[in-house]
């Protein structure tokens, strides 16, 4: 076949593609748009029947009918072919056969899997086990220690109040308290002058503030 | 003023099957129609009314049902008739049925030149150039023997045809144009495409 071709002389020039665009013929739609009926015109036209000549007719029908010979006797050929092959590949025993021994092979596969994967969860959750422990513990002891820190806080401030409380005034103190602050009253007010001095109360003496600079 | 007819010509010229029969004695058993299509062939093709039977007025009144009858005939198609008894019902609508007059008759079925009989054809022939070359291959590959690949061929075979194709041994008696072949005058054959 490609020595037929060979003899043949094929070539093809880059003339043959060159734009030339005085061989373009534009092509319009050059009637009604497809959804108007029949022009009135048109109506009552008759085309008139194609004269084929005698010779003509009968080299067509010739050429035709070895046309549709062949074609047919493809078809045949392509029918039959792939019909076999599909009857082939559609056995209905051969398709289960095949089905299942993919599956036992898939079966085997998914045990492996489920073996490997039972072995790895098994060392994964005994190491979260003792984590989790390991976690535990040290959470019990950070826990003990803040209960030991807010005792000791909680007995600090008790011992602090207690200390506080021997100067609380008591009923049975109160009469002593007030004959010790009508003795010794107390003046929070003050002065300061132009030098910076504070003169405290308004009998007692005074003394130098001193200034931040 | 003058008629001007519109529409398409047709080829068919004459009446319908019952437009003849119904108006004939005895419903026509017995006597010749020809249709005029099949004047065409140079052999002679009529039948021979045997049975004529009306039929029931149609669910579907369309205009070709309503013409409609069923006749059985004796049929002969360019001069060879048929052994069985021939029904014509789905075409008796054609307004194409001419009647034979009686004294036609003879004259209208003589049959002088019958047409020559049993053309045995090839049974194959030979691929299409690239789908044997991937026949071939498909050989090589497979492993088998390569040979050349046989086409077995399809003939439309119907009970007027006059060729067959050959049996297992059997040579053909005519050969397979393949490709263009040869044309039917000098004037259309296509020079340059047969010299490839």
């Amino acid at each position: 076949m490609l020595s037929r071709l060979a003899n043949t002389k094929l070539t093809i020039t880059v003339e043959a593609f060159s734009l030339n665009y005085t061989n373009l013929q534009i092509c319009r739609w050059g009637r009604k748009p497809r959804w108007l009926p029949t022009a009135k015109t048109k109506m009552f036209r008759v085309p008139p029947r194609p004269q084929i000549p005698v010779e003509d007719y009968e080299e067509l029908k010739r050429l035709y009918n070895i046309y549709r010979t062949e074609i047919k006797s493809l078809k045949n050929y392509f029918t039959e072919k792939y019909s076999v092959e599909n009857v082939q590949r559609f056995d209905m025993e051969q398709h289960e056969k095949s089905f299942k021994e993919d599956f036992l092979k898939c079966n085997a596969i998914n045990d492996e899997w489920n073996q490997q994967i039972k072995v790895e969860r098994e060392e994964r959750v005994a190491k979260e086990l003792e984590e989790n422990i390991e976690d535990a513990k040290k959470r019990l002891e950070a826990r003990n220690e803040r209960q030991l820190i807010k005792l000791q806080n909680a007995d600090e401030i008790v011992r602090h109040e207690i200390e506080a409380s021997k100067d609380f005034i008591t009923p049975e103190k109160l009469d002593a308290a007030i004959e010790y602050a009508l003795n010794n009253p107390v003046d929070y007010n003050y002065a300061i002058d132009l030098d910076g001095n504070i003169i405290e109360g308004r009998e007692t003496g005074s003394r130098k503030l001193e200034i931040k600079q | 003023m003058p008629i001007k007819y519109i529409g398409k010509s047709i080829d068919f010229k004459g009446k319908t099957l019952w437009e003849i029969l119904g108006n004939l004695k005895n419903f026509g058993v017995g006597r010749i129609i020809a249709r005029n299509m099949f004047e065409r062939y140079p052999e002679p093709s009529y039948i021979k009314i045997m049975k004529v039977e009306t039929v029931p007025n149609p669910e579907t009144n369309t205009p070709d049902d309503m013409r409609k009858v069923r006749v059985w005939c004796e049929n002969t198609f360019r001069g060879r008739k048929f052994p069985e008894l021939y029904e014509v019902f789905a075409t008796s609508y054609k307004a194409d049925y001419k009647l034979i007059p009686k004294y036609e008759e003879a004259e209208y079925c003589k049959c002088d030149n019958p047409r020559v009989h049993n053309k045995v054809l090839p049974k194959t022939t030979s691929f299409p150039p690239l789908l044997r070359e991937l026949i071939m291959r498909d050989m090589k590959a497979r492993g088998e023997v390569v040979e050349e690949p046989q086409l077995k061929i399809i003939y439309n075979v119907s009970q007027q045809s006059h060729y067959r194709a050959a049996e297992n041994d059997e040579s053909p008696t005519e050969p397979l144009q393949k490709g263009f072949g040869k044309a039917v005058t000098s004037t259309l054959q296509p020079h340059q495409v047969s010299n490839l």
